[in-house]
């Protein structure tokens, strides 16, 4: 292992894999291009060793975690076209950082599901925490109940979509993407905002700075209806658009690099 | 400015503000000049879920008053040098975009297979069947360099 060894005792790798136990798990079930485990007595670093060793070396392309056990940083970082399925509650961190992935989770999760995610599809049974959505890239983020305060705080691309309410500073200095939100929202909603839209189909407690109404279009009607459509999730409400007004950030006064990281 | 040019202290060589595909690639790809290398590419096929997913962000922009798509994975515009029918616009940028990673021709992706720590595919999740890179990676060591005491 590069990096590995110290006079403390604790396993040390350059590349931060510090938790010590890396022993593959023994209660892996393949069936063809599919696979399930429990997780219920393994350490976090052995299931997402599992699942990269099944996704990446075993040609595996559907794996099912039972009993996850609201443990952390669950299928972070999985770079690659694959189903993975969460029979449970992950806790804080998961499927951050993927790139690919179409994942299911009959559960609730803590903060930061999806953080990052590049691309691919995550969607929650039940409420999720804070954080949701923090810096997602692209994809469809779905969570079938409430959610706490600054979803898709940073969001630089994709679709969230939540069908109960959502907390305090959803938006905050969100750049692009969009947020569907079928009920209500907290205080200081889009606070900040460079760019992107919000639909909100019940109460707004109140809008964050540079936050407006934004002119409803055919291109929304379309969108609302293609992702309630394709997800599976009925009829979709009346919704309201909030926009950035544009007053607070001046795009033309960017740098050209300054004006990259803005579009991605 | 974006695309403004200097000389170096070098005649030879040409600095430039702007992050081009093709300055990180040294060439221009077929694909950026011939419409029918791309009409064929499905992209509903080529990315996760029912619909086109993160290409929902990609949009035709312009660099250098050329038409442009902005490749994140390198964070620099690849340009698109034919013309692109009315009302196609973003559909062509896509899959100008998605020719070019699939190809593996986006710069992020050739750094990879030399730099990335992680197993990983190194045409990202595009392509099936793509080979997994970062397996072996090693700690890079300076020449001469040892380790203080205590380390």
């Amino acid at each position: 292992m590069p990096g590995s060894g110290s006079r403390s005792g604790v396993s040390y790798d350059a590349r931060g894999l510090v938790e010590p136990h890396a022993d593959m798990p023994d209660n892996i079930e393949v069936d063809g291009s599919r696979a399930r485990f429990d997780a219920t007595d393994l350490t976090i670093r052995q299931i997402n060793m599992a699942l990269r060793r099944l996704i990446y070396n075993d040609g595996i392309t559907d794996v099912t975690v039972l009993n996850p056990s609201s443990k952390h940083s669950l299928a972070v970082g999985i770079l690659k076209r694959c189903r993975i399925h969460f029979e449970g509650s992950p806790g804080w961190f998961a499927c951050g950082l993927i790139d690919g992935p179409e994942v299911t989770i009959n559960g609730r999760v803590g903060w930061s599901v999806a953080e990052n995610m590049m691309s691919g599809v995550v969607m929650i049974e039940r409420s999720a925490g804070s954080l949701t959505g923090a810096a997602i890239r692209g994809g469809d983020l779905i969570i079938k109940g409430d959610v706490g305060a600054r979803t898709g705080i940073d969001q630089k691309g994709g679709t969230i979509i939540v069908t109960g309410d959502v907390g305090i500073n959803t938006g905050f200095m969100m750049q692009r993407g969009r947020q569907i939100i079928c009920v209500n929202a907290g205080m200081n909603l889009g606070d900040s905002m460079y760019d992107g839209a919000i639909y909100v189909g019940g109460k707004v407690r109140s809008l964050g700075v540079d936050c407006v109404p934004g002119d409803w279009t055919e291109a929304d009607t379309e969108l609302i209806e293609r992702k309630f459509r394709i997800h599976g999730l009925g009829d979709p409400p009346e919704f309201q658009k909030f926009v950035c007004g544009k007053q607070l950030h001046n795009y033309d006064a960017l740098e050209p690099s300054e004006r990259k990281l803005v579009i991605h | 400015m974006a695309g403004s040019a200097s000389r170096g202290e070098n005649p030879q060589e040409t600095r430039t503000v702007a992050i081009d595909a093709e300055v990180l690639a040294g060439k221009r790809f077929p694909y950026q000049e011939d419409m029918s290398l791309v009409e064929d590419i499905d992209l509903l096929a080529a990315t996760p879920g029912p619909d086109i997913n993160w290409l929902e962000d990609i949009t035709l922009l312009e660099e250098d008053g050329v038409p442009a798509v902005f490749d994140r994975y390198s964070n620099s515009f690849l340009k698109i040098y034919f013309p692109i029918p009315e009302g196609r616009e973003d559909e062509i940028a896509r899959k100008v975009l998605i020719r070019h990673l699939t190809d593996g021709n986006s710069y992020g992706i050739t750094l990879k297979d030399i730099h990335c720590k992680f197993p990983q595919v190194e045409l990202g999740p595009w392509v099936e069947d793509s080979r997994i890179v970062g397996t072996d990676w090693k700690q890079p060591v300076l020449e001469g360099w040892t380790a203080p005491a205590g380390h």
